[in-house]
C-alpha cells in the first residue's frame, strides 16, 4: 500500500515537473496556440476574446502586452497568466509582433497631467455613451463575438478594469483618444475635435478610475465546491422530492442518469447513486451568451446517493465557487442569484 | 518508512499547492476543423487514455428543440469506473465533478474544446491521494487535447 502510494506520488511529481518543463519552452507560436488561440482565434481574429489585428498591436507597447498577459482582465474572461515565465511571456509578445509585422510604438511611461474634474465633464459628453459612467463598457458577453451569435459588434473596452489600467500607460491611452481605433469603432478625438489640454484631462479622469478599483470580494474561507446535504427521507422519496421541487422552479428535468452509467455494464451499475439533471433553456441560452464555455459544467445536476447504512445525501455544486473559475463578473452575479434558487430547492426537498 | 512517507506527502502537498494555486481553471484548445469531425478525434483519444465514454450530451439539440438558434455544441462525459467509485466513497464532495466533461463547441468551421481543469479543485482538499488524482486527471486532459491537436493537424496537412 505504502509502496504503491509512493510510486503514485513520484508519477504525479514527474507529471508536474514535466508539465512545467514543457511549458517552459519559449516557442511563442506554440505558446500562443496553447494559451491564447482558443479565445483570440488562430490568426488573432477574436472570438471569446478580443481580436488582435495588426492595427491594434501597432498602437500598444510590448510592455502593455506583457502586463496584459500577466494581469489579465479581472472579471472579463481574459485570465492572468501568472504561472508563465518571463521568457514565455516575452516569446508570446515576440510571436504577436512577428505575426502582425508590428513594432513597439515606444510610448513614454511618464504620467499625463490633467484635471480630473474637467476630464469628467468631457468624458460625460464624449465617452460615456460607449464606455459607461463607470468605464466598464456596455453590452453583455465576453467582450466580442459569441460562438452562439456572431453578429455582435466589438464591445467598448472596459477602461476602468484594473488589469487594463495596470497595463496601459497614460501616453498609450492618450494616443488612442487622439487617433481612435478604426477597427473597433472608437472615434478619434484629436485633430481639433478636442484640444491637447482636454485630452490630457480625459486621460487623467480615466486614470482616476484606479482609485475606485477594489479587489473583488473573496469567497468565504468555508465555501466548498459542493454542498452536501443529508436527506431526512429515503432514497426514492428524496429523488421524487427533488424532481417536484425542480419542476416547481420551472426547470425541465432530463432522464435520470446513474453516476456509474455508461462506465460499467448495466448489471453492475450502482442504482442507488443517481444524477438528477435539469435545465431551463431560456436561462441557459442567456447564460451561453455571457459565457460560451459553460458546457463544461452543464447540465445542472443534483446527485442523490444512498449509503450502505441507508442514509441519503444530496450533492449540489456550489455555483458561487464554479462561476469564479470563468473570470466573468456577469456570470458571477447571475450564479450568485441562482445559488439562492438551488438553496430554496434543497430546503423544499429536505423539509 | 512512515516518517519518510509523511515527509513526502507534505512535500508533495507543498509543491502541488504552489503549482496549483495559480492553475488556470479551464483547459482549452482551438482546432481548425469542423466540430463533427473533431468530436470523433476527441472520443478516440479519450478511449486511448483508458477512459470510457459514459454519455454524449447534445446541448445544441436541446436548445434547438426549444426554438433557440444554436450551432453544434456537445459535451462528452467520460470516466473510469474505479475512479468514480473511489470518489463517491471517499470524496462525496467531488461527485458533482465526475464523470469528467469535455465540451466540443463549433465556431463556424473551427472547434473549441474546453474542459474544467481538475486542479482548480485542488485548493479545497488537503488529502494527498486526492491531490495525486487531480494532477493525474489534469495530465490526462492535457494529453487528450494535445493528441486531438496533433491528430487533426496531421489530417489537415495530409500527413496522417
Amino acid at each position: 500500500m505504502v509502496t504503491k502510494l509512493l510510486l503514485r506520488m513520484c508519477c504525479a511529481l514527474a507529471a508536474l515537473v514535466a508539465t512545467d518543463l514543457v511549458t517552459a519552452a519559449p516557442d511563442g507560436r506554440e505558446l500562443y496556440m496553447t494559451h491564447c488561440s482558443a479565445c483570440h482565434h488562430l490568426g488573432g481574429e477574436g472570438g471569446i476574446g478580443l481580436p488582435l489585428p495588426a492595427a491594434k498591436l501597432a498602437d500598444v507597447t510590448d510592455d502593455y502586452l506583457r502586463k496584459t498577459l500577466r494581469n489579465g482582465r479581472p472579471g472579463r474572461v481574459m485570465p492572468a497568466f501568472q504561472r508563465m515565465s518571463d521568457a514565455q511571456v516575452d516569446a508570446i509578445v515576440r510571436f504577436l509582433r512577428q505575426d502582425t509585422h508590428t513594432t513597439d510604438p515606444g510610448f513614454s511611461d511618464a504620467p499625463v497631467v490633467g484635471d480630473v474634474d474637467r476630464g469628467k465633464a468631457i468624458y460625460g459628453e464624449h465617452c460615456i455613451k460607449c464606455h459607461g459612467e463607470d468605464g466598464t463598457g456596455e453590452g453583455k458577453g465576453t467582450g466580442v463575438t459569441l460562438s452562439r451569435e456572431r453578429s455582435f459588434l466589438v464591445m467598448p473596452a472596459s477602461i476602468s478594469n484594473r488589469g487594463f489600467l495596470a497595463s496601459a500607460s497614460d501616453e498609450m491611452i492618450r494616443k488612442v483618444v487622439v487617433h481612435g481605433r478604426k477597427y473597433s469603432g472608437m472615434p478619434a478625438f484629436g485633430h481639433g475635435k478636442l484640444s491637447d489640454t482636454e485630452i490630457d484631462d480625459v486621460v487623467a479622469f480615466v486614470r482616476a478610475f484606479e482609485q475606485q478599483q477594489a479587489e473583488p470580494e473573496p469567497l468565504d474561507a468555508e465555501e466548498r465546491p459542493t454542498h452536501i446535504y443529508e436527506s431526512p427521507h429515503d432514497f426514492e422519496t428524496t429523488v421524487a422530492n427533488v424532481k417536484a421541487a425542480l419542476t416547481g422552479a420551472n426547470f425541465r428535468i432530463f432522464p435520470d442518469r446513474l453516476l456509474e452509467q455508461g462506465l460499467i455494464d448495466e448489471f453492475s451499475v450502482n442504482s442507488r447513486q443517481v444524477g438528477i439533471r435539469f435545465c431551463n433553456f431560456n436561462v441557459l441560452y442567456g447564460m451561453l451568451k455571457i459565457e460560451p464555455r459553460l458546457g463544461i459544467v452543464l447540465p445542472c445536476r443534483i446527485t442523490v446517493i444512498e449509503h450502505e447504512d441507508g442514509t441519503v445525501t444530496l450533492a449540489v455544486p456550489n455555483l458561487r465557487v464554479i462561476s469564479r473559475w470563468f473570470n466573468n463578473d456577469e456570470l458571477v452575479e447571475l450564479w450568485d442569484r441562482m445559488e439562492q434558487t438551488f438553496k430554496d430547492i434543497i430546503d423544499e426537498v429536505t423539509l | 518508512m512512515k516518517h519518510l512517507l509523511s515527509r513526502l506527502v507534505a512535500g508533495f502537498a507543498l509543491i502541488s499547492s504552489a503549482a496549483m494555486a495559480n492553475a488556470d481553471a479551464m483547459l482549452m484548445s482551438r482546432i481548425p476543423m469542423r466540430a463533427e469531425l473533431v468530436l470523433e478525434y476527441v472520443k478516440s483519444s479519450i478511449e486511448e487514455h483508458g477512459y470510457s465514454i459514459a454519455h454524449l450530451q447534445l446541448c445544441d439539440g436541446g436548445m434547438s428543440d426549444f426554438g433557440y438558434k444554436t450551432d453544434f455544441y456537445r459535451v462528452v462525459f467520460f470516466g473510469k469506473i474505479d475512479e468514480v467509485r473511489r470518489i463517491s466513497e471517499r470524496y462525496p464532495e467531488l461527485v458533482s465533478y465526475v464523470p469528467l466533461k469535455l465540451a466540443v463547441i463549433a465556431e463556424k468551421d473551427e472547434t473549441l474544446l474546453t474542459v474544467l481543469n481538475p486542479e482548480a479543485l485542488a485548493p479545497y482538499f488537503a488529502d494527498a491521494e486526492l491531490q495525486i488524482q487531480l494532477v493525474r486527471w489534469h495530465s490526462d486532459l492535457e494529453s487528450i487535447l494535445d493528441d486531438v491537436r496533433r491528430a487533426t493537424e496531421k489530417r489537415i496537412t495530409g500527413t496522417d
